[in-house]
């Protein structure tokens, strides 16, 4: 469900699925816990695919995100629409690096 | 038809086309030798006749010679006496033997008919020759000689013709027996030709001069049949006879032509010549009598020859019977014991095996299999067979395992239906019913998309008279999501009570977030609070969707633009927004369920549908509007299942104060 790409040293993690519901957030969770245990601290998170995040993926991004612990740094990149809301609505938009593009997000980290 | 009876009909019929072909070909043993037996007595009686017809010439030409005086009657009439009882023994065993193979012989009544007849006749002829040779009739006799001659002459040959007569019914088929027969015919001729010159001959003798042409003739004549005769016998010669009849029969003409025939020969010359002979009339009796010995000799071999023969064509038939018959007996124990085998070793096995088949089909399992110790196909089918039992009970074994874990998984899952539907329903007694508290009118829309859910919703009141509510969403649903719900429920509802005057609302909200274990499941929710004396009302919103303020004059409002969830970040902050709610303005709270339920194409209901809706019922009272929302959510969805629990909580500020008739 997921692919990854590395660029400047920064993980580009791409969801090629259209929703993070419950029953696919264990296995989000589990092969991004994988990409973090695997040394990766500096992560995008591509969210252009995705259309729909219910409350299970929510937890799941925020687990990684504390996972990824303070040294670390998830920034997610192209969410829209049901979403992007979804982040403004939790308030998470403050605590995740959004951008529009992974172009901008992978710029940003590597600055 | 059952293959026992295909196998069965099929033996039994081979084994009957064996037995009566068997028996067809003893049918034809048994005639061949009953042939051979009809033969063999043919040929006893035909032996005594003609020994019989022999030993009558004899005695004629004895008792010619003495009724013509040529011999010493004293000594003759001895030896007359000795012949006479030979014929009568040869004649009396001929009726014998003719009584006795009358089973096997035809027509045996006319036979014993003609001897006794001529017995009798014999008899009168013998009593007639008596008188003419007492003392007194000496020349009587003489002259009366040639007519005795006759009569005797006509009884031998209708012996003779007698024994033929039995001969022509039981003629042999076999060339060698047919030859001798002949042989004997011919060489009853040629004695009988002998026999009549013997006597005629010696009274020619006699007085020669006194002969007449007559007389020479008949001699003559009996001299050419006797050549002609044995032209005839050499004429049979050509035909393989056994060595000692060839030599019985050359010896004979050999003694024949040298002595007999040229003495007859130039006897008769003397006679026609009227010269008198050279040869006594005794000396011709003599040497007469040993020709015709000779003769016999010959018969007895050719009769010897003839017996041996038949009686080995009859022991040869007896012994082919009886082959035939054992083999018969062999057929019928060979086919008896083919069926027995085959019933045995074919029929009752697959018999057994087709009825073991038919019931293991049945899934009768009690069935006992032998353990058979053959190789062939039919101890191949129950070694299989045996296999098909053990996989059969295998399977059962597995099928009532299969049944048994299925019944305990069947009584697992009602007995975790029955918890579920408990936990439920005091879920449901948790959700405060519609009621009006302090001029605070509420209503409530609750379905889980299980049977308990992680939303849950209360309406409070403090003592100092403002009203409390709240309403949560877990994230996730289900029984973990519901556990933590009640959770929430009794400590917001606690927290709402025992909250002192002055505490602010976001207090509660930052301290249960503080508070919050990191283990379970984050929630969303809107914490608020309608004062009573004032206008005003306050929320929390932590992650939970913004609610809509309905006013009084049907605009909607939605209030909030989000906030934390509480327990998925520590030390997260609050804030805490005021309104106004007046008298008629009405508070809309929902959870995430209802605008993201989707329908059957994967669409999701959204806040755009749910303000319209709401617009459009605004005019409602707020059950009739939750009535509705249900109705709609139902037909958008097109079942009534949802994937994520759905709640709403309306609250209305009456628009003039009811003393309070509920508290929860």
């Amino acid at each position: 469900m997921l692919s990854t790409d590395l660029r400047n040293n920064i993980l580009v993690v791409r969801v090629e699925e259209k929703r993070i519901d419950a029953s696919k957030a264990p296995a989000f969770k589990d092969q991004m816990s994988q990409c973090i245990e695997a040394g990766q601290n500096q992560i995008v998170l591509d969210l252009s695919q995705v259309d729909f995040i219910d409350s299970s993926g929510l937890g799941a991004l925020v687990s990684c995100l504390k996972r990824l612990g303070p040294r670390g740094s998830l920034a997610v990149a192209g969410a829209t629409g049901a979403v992007s809301r979804l982040f403004t609505l939790t308030r998470m938009d403050r605590v995740f690096a959004l951008h529009q593009s992974v172009d901008s997000a992978v710029e940003q980290l590597s600055a | 038809m059952k293959i026992r009876h295909i196998l069965l009909i099929l033996t039994a019929f081979l084994g009957a086309a064996l037995l009566v072909a068997v028996a067809f070909q003893i049918r034809d043993e048994l005639l061949e030798y009953q042939t051979a037996e009809r033969m063999v007595a043919s040929n006893t009686v035909r032996e005594r006749l003609l020994l019989g017809t022999d030993a009558l010439a004899n005695e004629r030409s004895q008792t010619y010679v003495l009724l013509i005086g040529q011999k010493n009657e004293a000594s003759g009439l001895m030896e007359l006496r000795d012949v006479r009882r030979q014929v009568d023994d040869l004649l009396n065993t001929a009726e014998r033997e003719i009584t006795v193979t009358q089973a096997s012989l035809s027509n045996t009544n006319s036979s014993l008919a003609t001897v006794s007849r001529i017995r009798r006749e014999i008899g009168t002829l013998r009593q007639q020759a008596d008188r003419l040779l007492g003392p007194a009739e000496g020349v009587r006799g003489e002259q009366f000689a040639p007519r005795w001659f006759q009569e005797a002459t006509r009884l031998v040959e209708e012996l003779q013709s007698s024994r033929m007569t039995i001969l022509q019914r039981e003629r042999p088929l076999d060339p060698v027996l047919r030859t001798e027969a002949n042989l004997r015919a011919f060489g009853a001729i040629l004695s009988e030709s002998i026999a009549r010159n013997q006597a005629l001959m010696s009274r020619a003798l006699e007085n020669s001069s006194e002969i007449g042409g007559l007389e020479t003739d008949a001699i003559s004549q009996n001299a050419g049949r006797a050549a002609l005769a044995w032209e005839l016998i050499d004429g049979q010669m050509v035909v393989p006879l056994s060595e000692s009849v060839k030599a019985a029969v050359s010896k004979t003409h050999e003694n024949y032509s040298s002595t007999f025939a040229p003495l007859q020969r130039s006897l008769l010359a003397a006679l026609f010549g009227k010269v008198p002979p050279t040869l006594g009339p005794e000396e011709w009796y003599d040497l007469t009598g040993r020709t015709l010995s000779n003769i016999a000799v010959m018969q007895r071999e050719l009769l010897r020859s003839t017996r041996e023969r038949l009686e080995a064509e009859l022991s040869r038939a007896r012994r082919s019977v009886a082959l035939w018959s054992a083999l018969l007996l062999l057929g019928a124990t060979a086919v008896l014991a083919s069926i027995l085998v085959v019933r045995r070793r074919v029929v009752r096995p697959l018999e057994g095996l087709s009825q073991a088949m038919l019931r293991l089909a049945d899934n009768d399992l009690e069935i006992s299999l032998p353990r058979l110790t053959r190789g062939d196909e039919i101890g191949a089918m129950n070694d299989a067979l045996r296999v098909f039992k053990a996989n059969a009970i295998q399977r059962q074994r597995t099928q009532n395992e299969k049944q048994v874990l299925h019944a305990r998984l069947r009584d697992a899952y009602s007995q975790l239906r029955k918890d579920l539907e408990a936990a439920a329903v005091i879920q449901r007694t948790m959700l405060p019913p519609s009621a009006r508290i302090d001029g605070v009118e509420y209503h409530g829309l609750f379905r889980p998309s299980s049977l308990i859910a992680g939303d849950t919703y209360n309406v409070v009141r403090r003592t100092d008279g403002a009203v409390g509510f709240f309403q949560v969403d877990v994230a996730g649903h289900g029984a973990a999501a519901a556990l933590v719900s009640v959770a929430c429920h009794h400590a917001l509802s606690q927290a709402i009570l025992t909250r002192t005057q002055g505490t602010p609302l976001e207090e509660i909200v930052v301290q249960i977030n503080d508070d919050w274990p990191e283990d379970l499941p984050y929630f969303t929710m809107i914490l608020g609070e309608i004062d009573s004396r004032s206008q005003r009302a306050s929320i929390i919103q932590a992650g939970h969707p913004s609610p809509l303020v309905i006013r009084s004059d049907g605009t909607v409002e939605m209030i909030g633009e989000g906030g934390f969830p509480v327990g998925m970040l520590p030390a997260a902050s609050y804030e805490r927004l005021e309104f106004d709610l007046g008298p008629g303005d009405r508070l809309f709270i929902y959870s995430d369920g209802l605008v993201e339920a989707e329908d059957q194409a994967g669409e999701q209901f959204t806040e755009d549908r749910l303000c319209a809706l709401v617009r459009e019922a605004a005019a409602e009272p707020s059950a009739a509007l939750l009535d509705k929302l249900d109705d709609v959510l139902r037909n958008w969805r097109g079942s009534e299942t949802l994937d994520d629990d759905l709640s709403v909580l309306m609250l209305e500020r009456s628009a003039e104060r009811m003393p309070a008739n509920a508290v929860h």
